[in-house]
């Protein structure tokens, strides 16, 4: 195969008023004709510094020190500005991270794929502008869209049609930068397999940029692992993932949760990536579990070891021999005597805005956004609450915690019931249940140091407390004691969820609300913060409810689970027993649609009768969506609920139905490995 | 098009006096200038503010008289000495005086919201409708002739002029900040929303807060002046400068300097303040809103 | 929401903020506590005087009644008669209106090629001396009191080197070349002033703009320079600027009143200034409520240009 683009010896820096970083070094790596490359690491190891210099573009502040970037024979780095636009777009094309902020927002969507033809002059003979762009819509499979603003289409239409946009010229190279990240997990795969389809159809070369090595799985030939600038590791995907041979593709894959806890091929990664600790030989030493004194002063470089395989480490052969993972001990869940029951919901119904006055004058109210919750969650439980996006998840605990008082039903602490309001409840009943939110970066005053921020949680609780207090909560998190005199912008975005949980923990309370505390991490980080609450969880014997859109972290530590869709509960089970049998339709979506570490040829199973529409509060949310809906039934009448052996279902058909056409087919044949569901 | 930051400001070093942008320097020295002349202005000018017969009327400039003398021989350089605190001390008792009540209104109606807020907010926009000079000039008219030409009444029709363009920028912020979740987790305590407001939302709308008071300041000189140019601010014989430079406009052919002097004065002092407020936004990352 | 209805209750919003301008003026100037007879002549008015225009103003019925009698003949078009001259104030209102509205006409065109020329070249050089320069003048030119730079201009072109009239005094028989020879000067004022914030805001929003992510993508799409910059960056940079130019009305009315006055021209800022000075209150009524009119329309101007030009704003608001 010819090479269409040969990358050798990049280097980039970045200009600041401190001096030069360098963020790319060394990187050298080609892309045949037609063949799909992914670059893979964690945010900030320059994988887009490297593909944005593939279309031969870089910010203002970075400078190329050396190295080309040989694309059918020419150096990109090499040409001037009028002849790279030509290249652009024409034979060079880019698929954006973030569709919403990267289409023009006042230009309607068909005159903007069509500047793109008009300026290539691209137009196929014998086809009027207006059909070639419909085509291309029905390419990306999307109804003919042109006249609409990028604001009137969803997240997933809007890549849809930036994907339209960049094979409107047929390039020869796709660039695409985390195309998938910020949709949910069903339309990420449906994006995956567009594309999929799309270099099947046309037949172009990918570089895909992802921190999502699942996802990779389903669409890359061949992978680089990038770390602090570098290559690490350049291997066939199927390889990489199966036998990674560096010590930090090893933590990577280690550290994306497994549905079925089966043996992972290394530990999960210490530490977090940090340019100013960087020693002068290896870049990952510091976090590496098999560094020794010489990979402190010897740089490492890929070395070819194996049929299309380069590896840059020299200890790569210790790190693949068998050794014993240490095997993460689940504890089995005694079956004791069935704690107390803390808190209960019943009924619950919610709309964001309270009427106004206006509102109520002329009769109008809100549409509920999430209907007929029933919950409980016994002293010391882990519940976990499972949903899409925007499906309520977050509202229901806002509603739990007080900051929006429900429409209708009853919440209720100890069997006591809450008042709904937050003004309303004892200083006793605010201690109890505390909240954790999603985004570290705001949910610790910046104007503050640590030691203020906890020191007035105890104060306005009158808490008695010990003068250690502070240092053993810290302890606890597993920070150390300095951590007291600092601001949170001093801390990363881990160690500040870590004192986010101790603050709430140093209040003593009963019930913690755990709104998508990890999402905004990273996949390491993600990994220890988990391991933090597990051990939290015993020692305290505090009760949490867990909010996530990633069924794999929750099924490590939730006793239960509840699968949310548009504000309506689908099913509350066991977690053992809800990933084993997921009975109900959207369970399964959801399972299925999480990517595996292997390609599994995904394909989206169509809905039954997609002509149907779901109403709010009228029939089954997912009417119209649901592979195995019945009929106009699904649509019309609300499905009824189920009780299972420690849970319920809702919907149509009977357990009986749902159990015996169920399981998919490749369900149990390999390790499944999952991520996001939202 | 505020930007709050979350940026907790350091304690101040020489070392971090290097490492300020350049305009701030500048605007530091001019105005650490401005302050020199403020205190020791009156004991070296040469005459009198008042005092007339300080030599020929429009003899031009001498080493005697470096701005030359007004229509009725008084020193215009004594006269600009004189003159310097009185601008600078107006235009900081009225701009603080704006700051401390928009403040506080704009960030209770901000965080309360519901009908505080709407009311608030139309009785802001009624004031901010009405052009600020024209707002000015019909409070000095409707203090009534004993009032007339006192700083006191300056430093409230400044204030007042101040007080809703602030309330709206201190509104904004306190909105913004309301969405963080530690002000969420304030709520979730309990706590009161005087605790909340002070605790919580001001200290982090301090840089917002700090650039517009800096951008108020830079503007209340060229108000002040305007008023006394147009004969309504601080009664003559007052060496104001505003004043002044209205007085010796009918000099300008005869002898420029008596009005270019003044207006080097009133122009500098702006200069200072903008340089400052333009270094400062940029330490604290923040993007002054120019303009009402 | 439709745009019709946005565009209702944007309206319905500022005649509503017009009636409590209304109900401010009228408080400042006729309801503070004291006398209005005597804050208008001063103590050593006579009592008859003093009596004469207590009735000119209909001091004795209540307060309320007389606001609302004020704001009845106002709505209906009858602004009243002025006390200094005893002419009903719609005659002597109307022509000055005309004449600022010529000069600001005039301003604005000026002002649209002085805010937009520098911003964008500022914005394309960004970080390169040209960038620098242009910050620089427009920071000394923001800090000139308004009336000291229509006086140094004054200076400069009609002392110095004489070649524009010093006074813009223009009556019904000047000819069009005498009026635009005249109204050079405090146009040019006026323009500057306005647009030192506009460049500044318009190079802030530019420069962000040109950094935003559909700006890159529309570079990489291979368009060229020019058609990224007119036909993506520019139009979306623009609506921050509308709005400061909106708000700067504000200043633009302040300014028309000093410039004027500096100019000698007979427009509605002198006319402001000398009903201050003949406290004919009246006639101050008059002028501030059309002022504040003024601000208002064009602040409802901006926000529907505003919303045509950026489709996002339809739906969100």
């Amino acid at each position: 195969m010819k090479k269409l683009i040969e990358v050798s010896n990049l280097n980039i820096a970045y200009g600041s008023a401190a001096g030069w970083t360098n963020v790319v070094q060394g990187v050298s790596f080609e892309i045949a004709r037609g063949e799909a490359f992914g670059l893979v690491g964690e945010s900030g190891c320059g994988k887009s510094t490297v593909a944005y210099r593939l279309l031969g573009y870089g910010t203002i502040n970075s400078l190329v020190q050396t190295g080309e970037v040989l694309f059918d024979g020419t150096d990109l780095l090499k040409l001037d500005a009028a002849a790279l636009t030509r290249l652009r777009g024409e034979r060079i094309a880019l698929v954006p991270q973030n569709p919403t902020t990267s289409l023009s927002p006042g230009m309607r969507v068909g005159a903007q794929i069509r500047e793109m033809i008009a300026t290539h002059k691209a137009l196929p003979e014998g086809m009027t502008m207006e059909r070639h762009i419909v085509e291309l819509f029905a390419l990306v499979g999307l109804p003919d869209v042109g006249h609409r603003y990028p604001h009137e289409l969803s997240g997933g239409q809007q890549q849809r049609v930036t994907i339209a946009m960049a094979v409107a010229c047929n390039p020869d190279l796709l660039v695409l930068d985390e195309p998938t990240t910020g949709l949910d997990v069903t339309t990420q795969r449906q994006i995956v397999q567009l594309l999929a389809g799309l270099r099947a159809r046309i037949g172009m070369a990918m570089l895909y940029v992802t921190h999502d090595l699942a996802l990779l799985a389903q669409i890359a030939d061949r992978v680089g692992v990038m770390y602090a600038g570098q290559l690490v590791e350049v291997a066939p995907c199927e390889k990489l993932l199966s036998a990674p041979a560096h010590p930090y593709s090893r933590g990577l894959i280690a550290s994306i949760p497994t549905m079925d806890g089966a043996a992972q091929p290394g530990r999960g990664l210490r530490g977090v990536l940090r340019r100013d600790q960087m020693s002068t030989g290896c870049k990952f030493e510091p976090r590496c579990d098999f560094a020794t004194a010489a990979c402190r002063t010897t740089p490492q470089a890929l070395e070819p070891v194996a049929e299309a395989r380069a590896v840059a480490c020299m200890r790569w052969r210790e790190a693949v021999a068998p050794h014993f993972p240490v095997p993460v001990k689940r504890e089995e869940e005694k079956a004791a005597e069935a704690p107390a029951r803390l808190l209960s919901v019943t009924d619950l119904a919610l709309s964001y805005a309270r009427p106004g006055p206006f509102d109520r004058l002329l009769g109008r109210t809100s549409p509920a956004v999430v209907r007929d919750i029933d919950l409980d969650l016994r002293a010391g439980e882990v519940l976990a609450l499972v949903g899409e996006s925007g499906s309520g998840k977050s509202t229901i605990a806002r509603a739990i915690s007080g900051r929006l008082p429900p429409r209708a039903g009853i919440i209720s602490l100890h069997g006591a019931a809450l008042a709904p309001a937050l003004k309303d409840r004892s200083v006793e009943e605010l201690r109890q249940i505390q909240y954790i939110f999603q985004n570290p970066d705001a949910s610790l005053n910046p104007r503050r140091r640590i030691r203020s921020i906890l020191a007035r949680a105890i104060d306005h609780f009158g808490i008695a407390v010990d003068e250690k207090a502070l240092e053993t909560v810290l302890d606890n998190v597993g920070l150390h004691a300095d951590y007291l005199d600092r601001f949170p912008d001093q801390l990363s975005g881990g160690e500040r969820q870590r004192i986010a949980i101790a603050r709430a923990l140093l209040v003593n309370p009963k019930l913690l609300i755990c709104d998508e505390i990890l999402s905004a991490l990273d996949v390491s980080v993600q990994a220890r913060i988990v391991e933090l609450l597990r051990s939290l969880k015993e020692k305290h014997a505090v009760a949490m409810l867990f909010i996530s859109h990633d069924l794999a972290v929750v099924q490590e530590f939730a006793n239960r689970v509840a699968v949310l869709y548009r504000g309506e509960l689908m099913q509350l089970a066991d977690t053992a027993t809800l990933l084993s049998e997921p009975l109900h339709p959207y369970t399964e979506m959801l399972l299925e649609a999480a990517p595996g570490l292997r390609k599994d040829h995904y394909v989206s199973r169509p809905p039954s009768a997609p002509n149907s529409k779901a109403a709010p509060g009228v029939g089954c949310p997912l009417a119209g969506r649901c592979p195995r809906q019945i009929g106009s039934l699904c649509a019309e009448t609300r499905p009824p609920v189920q009780e299972t052996d420690n849970g319920f279902i809702r919907c149509h058909l009977t357990t009986g139905d749902l159990a015996s056409g169920a399981s998919p087919a490749n369900r149990s044949d390999h390790s499944r490995q999952s991520r996001s569901v939202s | 098009m505020t930007l709050v930051t979350s940026t907790p400001s350091r304690r101040f070093s020489t070392d971090r006096w290097r490492a300020t942008p350049g305009p701030f320097k500048v605007g530091v020295v001019i105005l650490a200038a401005h302050a020199l002349f403020a205190v020791i202005g009156a004991l070296w000018a040469p005459y009198g503010f008042a005092e007339m017969g300080a030599g020929l009327p429009l003899s031009g400039i001498s080493w005697g008289h470096p701005m030359g003398l007004d229509q009725i021989g008084r020193d215009v350089f004594s006269r600009f000495m004189h003159g310097a605190h009185i601008v600078l001390l107006l235009s900081f008792a009225g701009t603080m005086l704006g700051m401390v009540a928009g403040t506080t209104l704009g960030l209770l109606s901000g965080y309360v919201g519901g009908w505080f807020d709407a009311v608030t907010q139309r009785v802001v926009e009624a004031m901010i409708s009405i052009p600020f000079l024209a707002l000015a000039l019909v409070m000095i008219i409707a203090a009534g002739p004993a009032l007339a030409g006192t700083p006191v009444l300056i430093v409230f029709v400044v204030g007042l002029v101040y007080a809703p363009r602030i309330t709206r920028i201190a509104r904004a912020a306190a909105m913004e900040i309301a969405t963080r979740e530690y002000v969420a987790v304030a709520e979730l305590r309990g706590e009161g929303t005087w605790s909340i407001v002070f605790r919580e939302i001001l200290p982090n709308a301090a840089n917002v807060l700090l650039v517009e008071f800096s951008l108020r300041l830079s503007y209340a000189p060229i108000l002040i002046g305007a008023l006394g140019f147009l004969g309504f601010g601080i009664r003559p014989p007052t060496p104001e400068w505003g004043l002044m430079i209205s007085e010796n406009r009918n000099l300008l052919i005869a002898s420029p300097v008596t009005v270019f002097g003044p207006g080097l004065g009133l122009a500098s002092l702006v200069i200072g303040f903008n340089l400052f407020t333009d270094g400062l936004s940029r330490m604290l990352g923040q993007r002054p809103v120019a303009g009402a | 929401m439709s745009v019709f209805r946005l565009l209702a209750s944007r309206i319905l919003l500022s005649a509503l903020t017009l009636l409590l301008v209304s109900i401010l003026i009228f408080l400042i100037l006729e309801a503070l506590p004291g006398d209005v007879a005597t804050r208008i002549l001063g103590r050593e008015a006579t009592a008859k005087a003093l009596e004469v225009l207590r009735s000119q103003l209909h001091l004795d019925q209540p307060a309320f009644g007389r606001y609302s009698q004020w704001l009845g003949d106002f709505l209906r078009g009858d602004l009243g008669v002025s006390i200094a001259t005893g002419r009903p104030i719609a005659d002597v209102l109307g022509p000055r209106i005309v004449n600022t509205l010529l000069l600001s006409l005039f301003a604005f065109a000026i002002y649209l090629v002085l805010a937009l020329v520098p911003a964008v070249i500022q914005a394309v050089n960004r970080g390169k001396p040209i960038d620098n320069v242009i910050s620089v003048i427009t920071l000394l030119l923001l800090s000139l009191p308004d009336f000291l730079l229509a006086t140094m201009l004054l200076f400069l072109f009609a002392v110095a080197v004489p070649i524009l009239p010093a006074l813009a005094t223009i009556s019904e028989n000047s000819t069009w070349q005498e009026m635009l020879r005249a109204m050079v000067l405090p146009a040019v004022t006026l323009a500057i002033m306005m647009a030192v914030y506009a460049i500044r805001v318009l190079r802030d929003s530019l420069i962000e703009v040109l950094r935003s992510d559909y700006v890159r993508l529309a570079e990489l799409k291979g368009l060229r320079p020019r058609a990224v910059l007119f036909r993506h960056a520019l139009p979306n940079a623009i609506v921050p600027a509308l709005n400061v130019t909106a708000l700067n009305l504000g200043f633009l009315i302040g300014g028309v009143v000093i410039v004027e006055r500096v100019f000698s021209y007979p427009g509605f800022g002198t006319l402001l200034i000398d009903a201050l000075q003949l406290r004919d209150i009246p006639l101050i009524k008059a002028t501030v409520m059309i002022s504040a009119a003024v601000y208002v329309a064009a602040n409802l101007v901006a926000d529907v240009l505003a919303v045509l030009l950026q489709p996002r704003l339809r739906t969100s608001r």
